[in-house]
């Protein structure tokens, strides 16, 4: 076998697994729920079997598995331009944005925009608002350090916190209550023609992302030698910000801040199947949405027949996991 | 024949400190240039120039005859391959990832070719980290991150390798080894420029001395006629002096 049939060969038995995982999710996931669906009533249509079914769990797992593949890697992006293992979009700030944009909606009392959520507007705003100040402050430097992009995340976190709870304190009682329960992150069914523009959105942000994984690989070293190797360091910036924050604010519109999801997942991955991004970022996304499904699953069996939202789940299994993984944390896995 | 190198007047500050005047110079494929000089005196900066990472605010830097400007950077990577002081070392590749993409300018292909893995392969052995190309970088030791950022340089294949302090964390024997790779590499028609402050890893391994202070080249002159001409080791120290060793090289030493 000569090195670029092993390397192919390697990188198609890393990519088995996360497909596998994905696949499982997509078919098995949405007959998991408080109760029992008869495959022969789906068969024949018959209510509410069906509607359960196609209209609830289907569009809801389906939402789960391409939100939490945009929220990974999202993830992923962000901690190879930010060059930290425990980087996301949160750290930096666009989530917060993109929550606040959401909550204002919300507190407006908007609902939809022609056929669309019209938190997505809200929140695509507040990305990018929040893209612009943090970056556009920048805009003077050939390159911003990843210390000063982290520090005026927390400022940013701290200011849209803040707002968000201005925002709740004004919106009244059962707007609070949906601000609060969006606050938490869950994924809810949704119209398939949300589902179908968040689908199309995220895998064409996928797609370009994924196509620049070698570009992506070089960065994560570091600026000068990605651009000694013929990367146009700036403009790959540019992509990377720009599709990450789309990514975040798409998927997060629908399902609420979920977090955690594009931060375990990267560095699972990465440490346990391989840090190359041609690798990496197929399998962050596929494990990403089957992570995300799961945990939407399981909030839906754990207390019947009340749902504890996704992102509680998440937060329970990711809020131990960060802290393990900030002790086991070696030199080597810090980007 | 127009020279590969062709550095023209440069011009850069940092805020108001001056740190190239007008830094001229002019190199040929296989020569082995050592580039000296006392802390700050803009040797980094002078290489990050050539490299094409920073734009000096006058004067002009020609490769193989054509403006820097007017090769696009892919060419330019094809052209120019550099070794950073430093690299942040907790990477969670493996070295023979990190040696890998030195080969991205060559190719468009998603995984590296046959080929790509000869010259990843022969540049890890040329510098001695091919029994290290599954272990994580992170977990090596700073001369063998040292070799391993060489081999990429190597890898990439580029007619000039400027290096910014390339025997950094090596031990003597790796030091030698190292300078040896580089004359070879001269040998075969590249030019090496090497930024060191081991001025007799200098006297004995490269072509040139060439030694930059306050602002400008200061001194140009073959490596052969350094004994000759005491005036350039004034920009160090006044201490210093040169002789020779009993096999008749140069030799620094300080009083």
């Amino acid at each position: 076998m000569t090195p670029y049939e092993y390397t192919t060969a390697a990188a198609r038995r890393n990519l088995i697994l996360p497909v596998c995982a994905f696949v499982a999710s997509a078919l098995l996931l949405p007959w998991v729920g408080a109760g029992p669906i008869s495959l022969a009533r789906v068969l024949h249509h018959q209510s509410p079997d069906y509607e359960i079914l196609v209209q609830l769990r289907v569009t809801r797992t389906l939402l789960a598995l391409v939100a939490g593949g945009a929220l990974s890697l999202a993830g992923s992006l962000f901690q190879a331009m930010l060059r930290d293992a425990l980087a996301t979009p949160y750290t930096l700030g666009i989530s917060a944005g993109a929550s606040l944009g959401a909550v204002a909606v919300i507190a407006a009392g908007w609902q939809m925009a022609w056929g669309i959520p019209a938190t997505w507007f809200g929140s695509l705003a507040g990305a990018f608002a929040i893209l612009t100040l943090v970056l556009g402050g920048f805009s003077r430097r050939i390159r911003i350090s990843a210390f000063s992009l982290l520090l005026s995340g927390i400022a940013v976190n701290s200011v849209c916190a803040a707002c968000i709870i201005i925002l709740g304190g004004f919106a009244g009682m059962s707007r609070t209550f949906s601000i609060a329960r969006w606050l938490i992150g869950s994924v809810d069914s949704t119209s398939f023609a949300s589902l179908g523009v968040l689908t199309v959105v995220v895998l064409a942000l996928a797609v370009v992302i994924v196509s620049q994984a070698r570009s992506w690989n070089l960065l994560a070293v570091g600026d000068q030698w990605a651009a000694s190797r013929g990367v146009h360091v700036p403009a790959l910036l540019r992509t990377g910000y720009l599709a990450g924050s789309v990514l975040v604010a798409g998927a997060i519109a629908l399902t609420g801040p979920i977090g955690f999801v594009g931060l375990i997942v990267p560095h699972l991955v990465r440490s346990r199947i391989s840090p190359d991004h041609r690798v990496l970022l197929p399998s962050v996304f596929l494990f990403g949405g089957a992570l995300l499904a799961a945990c939407d699953a399981l909030g839906r069996i754990v207390l019947p027949p009340a749902e504890i939202p996704a992102g509680a789940i998440l937060a329970l299994i990711g809020g131990p996991y960060l802290v393990w993984a900030i002790h086991q944390r070696r030199p080597s896995e810090e980007m | 024949m127009s020279p590969l190198l062709e550095v023209a007047n440069l011009q850069i500050s940092y805020g108001n400190r001056i740190i190239l005047r007008s830094a001229t110079l002019t190199a040929q494929s296989g020569e082995f240039l050592a580039l000296v000089g006392v802390n700050g005196a803009g040797k980094s900066t002078l290489l990050d120039i050539i490299a094409g990472f920073r734009r000096p605010a006058s004067g002009s830097v020609a490769i193989a005859g054509c403006d820097q400007r007017d090769w696009n950077l892919r060419e330019l990577s094809q052209r120019v391959s550099h070794l950073p002081q430093t690299v942040h070392a907790d990477l969670p590749y493996t070295a023979e990832q990190l040696v890998a993409m030195g080969r991205y300018p060559h190719t468009d292909r998603w995984f590296e070719s046959d080929e790509d893995h000869s010259f990843i392969r022969e540049a890890m052995k040329r510098t001695h980290c091919w029994e290290h190309r599954h272990r994580n970088f992170g977990t090596l030791s700073g001369g063998e991150r040292q070799r391993v950022l060489l081999a990429a340089c190597l890898a990439q294949n580029a007619s000039i390798l400027l290096l910014d302090e390339p025997s950094t964390f090596l031990d003597i024997e790796q030091q030698l080894h190292c300078f040896n790779v580089l004359r070879e590499e001269a040998k075969t028609g590249k030019l090496c420029i090497a930024v060191t402050h081991d001025l007799n890893l200098a006297l004995t391994h490269c072509s040139r001395i060439v030694v930059l202070a306050d602002g400008v080249i200061a001194h140009d002159l073959p490596a052969s006629r350094a004994p000759e001409d005491e005036a350039w080791l004034r920009c160090f120290s006044s201490q210093l002096r040169i002789g020779k060793t009993p096999a008749g090289r140069p030799w620094v030493w300080y009083q």
